[in-house]
């Protein structure tokens, strides 16, 4: 039954009640209404038919034990069973961010490579923190994330499938982006949720499918029989090393195309292994998100700015030199941030992001004779070892220069990495 | 070219295929309501489309009456489509128009598309029965493997639709919709065509029964809260006479 404008929905927590003001949308599961919830304006979820004791026990169970990250619209209360049905209530999506979809549909367009970078490195993030949690989402697809275009932050939607890793939801996704153990009829769990995330930051990064190639575009009519065929037992990578009967087609994959040879080369490596026959195969051998976590980082770490146009390019770290996507100039990248295994490139303009959390540690600026210099915009001073031992004190603002053989160490200044150290090369 | 620049994804079309009674029998409200919900749903069918980045959604409409005509010769975008006014009058031809669906349903009529289909959704309305042979007609369409992947609901208008007729062309009972009144006709118009678009871009709770039982599924819900429709399936009320 439909809410009215007005009506006074009752909450399971402490006799609390919301108002709603006025419908937001209508989906296949249930209505979006905006309520008033003691002063404040949230958004209530109220259900069509509603869902199963097991189901409502579990939102009760989630909304108790508080969101994974700020990356989620998660449930914060529980409606009492009533007039026929039941809800919960979340935070309202602010303005300003899209949904994916609309990416995919080019409607928007990230701003920059980098915003591209920060929004897998954020989705990886939640769904570490939510597996971490002992959950799994279950349902992961291109409609469960809103995007901000100028810096890629995202906020996850629709989290009332989540339920304990192991425990069925009764959702089994949506084609497309289901693993292939799904689509044969499998339970979902984290397993196939880092089949589904591989396949988000795909499409995130290139636009495209990562099963549709020519051999899925040659089909004329996508039935239930040929969707558990290409996205289940024939499923097949469109970048397969072994079988190449898949791959892009020119005029139709066009962003594919385009961006598979732009991105550095350690994506071409973990999207091949992730999505080979291997993996497809294998679901408990898939990458968890934290490995993902660091192979953006070290992605993000080959991304600067030319220093001529000053336009995001790739550059191939295992070089000296490096030549502009953009506008051809050639620039020296020899000067580097040697961070664990990571090789961070130096050049004027860039930002260096220490952890995963999107926030930039370090930017990297010219002194008036013409020398690089770091500067700390982390949260707390480092401290700096010089070649002939003396420890100099960078505080927050201030710079020290580019020198080769300068040791930082990070201390307590960046939250995701205590301690971490460094050594410019 | 900048990194940033793109495309749309290739997206594979569904035809939405609409194939409307307009005989005699029709005239009045039953027509003025076909005509008021289909013109009502096609800016819901749009959005649906425009933001949907697995399927585009395309509509074709077939009138059938004394003889049978396409509404436009080729599938067209919610947005371009104009819902033509239709009138009521002359015979149900549903043989000829069982005919003309198999005629369009080739990669050389209808369903040709660059970035492929998904299979069809179809709705047949109807609220009477054949009056050429339709035998003949659903027997050459059953040959169509379009036709046999498509989504296909019937809705039966009143109680003189011929419900076997409808369910030899839905293959169910379950997918044939019953409707008894003006206002649950148009209801039913709209959830069955938003519920056959929707269905391919929603996730599903099984990956077992096919898309023609999970709109059917759904439309049962739906249903459920539409005084006087249900679908052919559920049991008939009991005449009250007899068992007074």
């Amino acid at each position: 039954m439909d809410l009215k404008k007005g009506q006074t929905v009752h909450l399971t927590t402490g006799g609390m009640t919301c108002t709603v003001i006025e419908e937001l949308g209508r989906g296949g599961q249930g209505t979006v209404y905006k309520v008033d919830l003691a002063g404040k304006k949230m958004a209530l979820k109220w259900y069509h038919i509603p869902p199963d004791d097991k189901f409502y026990k579990n939102l009760q169970k989630n909304v108790d034990a508080g969101a994974p990250s700020d990356a989620f619209i998660w449930p914060e209360f529980l409606t009492v069973k009533e007039n026929g049905s039941y809800g919960y209530v979340m935070k309202l999506r602010p303005s300003g961010y899209y949904e994916f979809g609309q990416y995919l549909l080019a409607r928007h367009q990230m701003k920059s490579v980098s915003a591209i970078l920060a929004a897998a490195m954020k989705i990886c993030n939640g769904f570490k923190l939510l597996h971490r949690f002992g959950y799994s989402y279950q349902d992961l697809n291109d409609g469960n994330f809103f995007i901000r275009p100028e810096d890629g932050d995202v906020l996850i939607c629709d989290n009332d499938n989540v339920f304990p890793q192991g425990e069925k939801s009764g959702i089994m996704g949506k084609a497309r982006y289901m693993a292939p153990e799904i689509v044969a009829g499998g339970i979902p769990d984290k397993f196939s949720d880092r089949f589904s995330l591989t396949v988000i930051l795909f499409m995130l990064i290139y636009l495209n499918h990562p099963l549709e190639g020519a051999k899925v575009a040659a089909c004329p009519c996508m039935t239930e029989g040929n969707e558990k065929k290409f996205y289940g037992s024939e499923a097949l990578f469109i970048y397969d090393k072994d079988d190449h009967s898949n791959l892009p087609v020119r005029g139709v994959h066009t962003n594919v195309i385009r961006r598979w040879p732009a991105f550095p080369q350690l994506l071409r490596d973990t999207f091949a292994d992730q999505l080979s026959q291997q993996k497809l195969k294998n679901p408990q051998s898939r990458l968890i998100e934290q490995e993902w976590e660091k192979i953006i980082a070290k992605v993000r770490d080959s991304l600067v700015f030319c220093p001529k146009c000053r336009q995001e390019t790739f550059v191939d770290s295992s070089s000296n030199t490096a030549k502009c996507m953009e506008c051809g100039a050639s620039f020296d990248i020899t000067r580097r941030l040697a961070l664990a295994d990571r090789s961070i490139v130096l050049t004027p303009g860039t930002n260096v992001f220490i952890d995963m959390d999107n926030i930039v540690d370090m930017k990297i600026q010219t002194a008036t004779n013409g020398e690089m210099m770091l500067q700390n915009v982390s949260n707390n001073s480092w401290s700096v070892e010089t070649p002939s031992g003396k420890i100099r004190v960078v505080n927050v603002n201030d710079f020290l220069p580019a020198r080769p053989g300068l040791k930082i160490s990070f201390g307590s200044s960046i939250e995701g990495a205590p301690n971490a150290k460094a050594e410019v090369k | 070219m900048s990194l940033i620049d793109v495309e749309s994804v290739p997206r594979r079309t569904m035809t939405l295929f609409f194939m409307a009674d307009t005989s005699g029998s029709m005239a009045g409200n039953k027509i003025g309501a076909l005509n008021d919900a289909i013109t009502n749903i096609l800016p819901m069918i749009s959005e649906i489309s425009n933001t949907n980045p697995d399927a585009e959604i395309k509509i074709a409409a077939l009138q059938f009456s004394s003889g049978t005509s396409w509404l436009y010769d080729e599938p067209k975008n919610a947005e371009d489509f104009v819902w033509q006014e239709q009138k009521a009058s002359g015979l149900t031809s549903l043989g000829e128009a069982c005919c003309e669906l198999e005629k369009v349903m080739h990669r050389n009529g209808f369903m040709k598309s660059a970035s492929g289909s998904y299979a069809p959704a179809i709705i047949l309305l109807s609220d009477g029965g054949a009056t050429d042979n339709f035998d003949q007609g659903i027997e050459k369409l059953k040959t169509n493997n379009w036709f046999k992947a498509a989504i296909k609901i019937a809705i039966a208008i009143g109680d003189d639709a011929d419900k076997d007729e409808l369910k030899k062309f839905t293959g169910n009972l379950e997918a044939v919709i019953e409707v008894h009144n003006i206002e649950a006709l148009k209801q039913i118009i709209r959830i069955v065509a938003v519920t056959s678009s929707q269905i391919g871009s929603k996730s599903t709770s099984a990956t077992d029964t096919t898309k023609q039982d999970q709109v059917v599924e759904e439309i049962k819900q739906q249903i459920e809260n539409v005084d006087g429709a249900n679908t052919a399936a559920d049991p008939a009320p009991a005449a009250d006479d007899y068992w007074d």
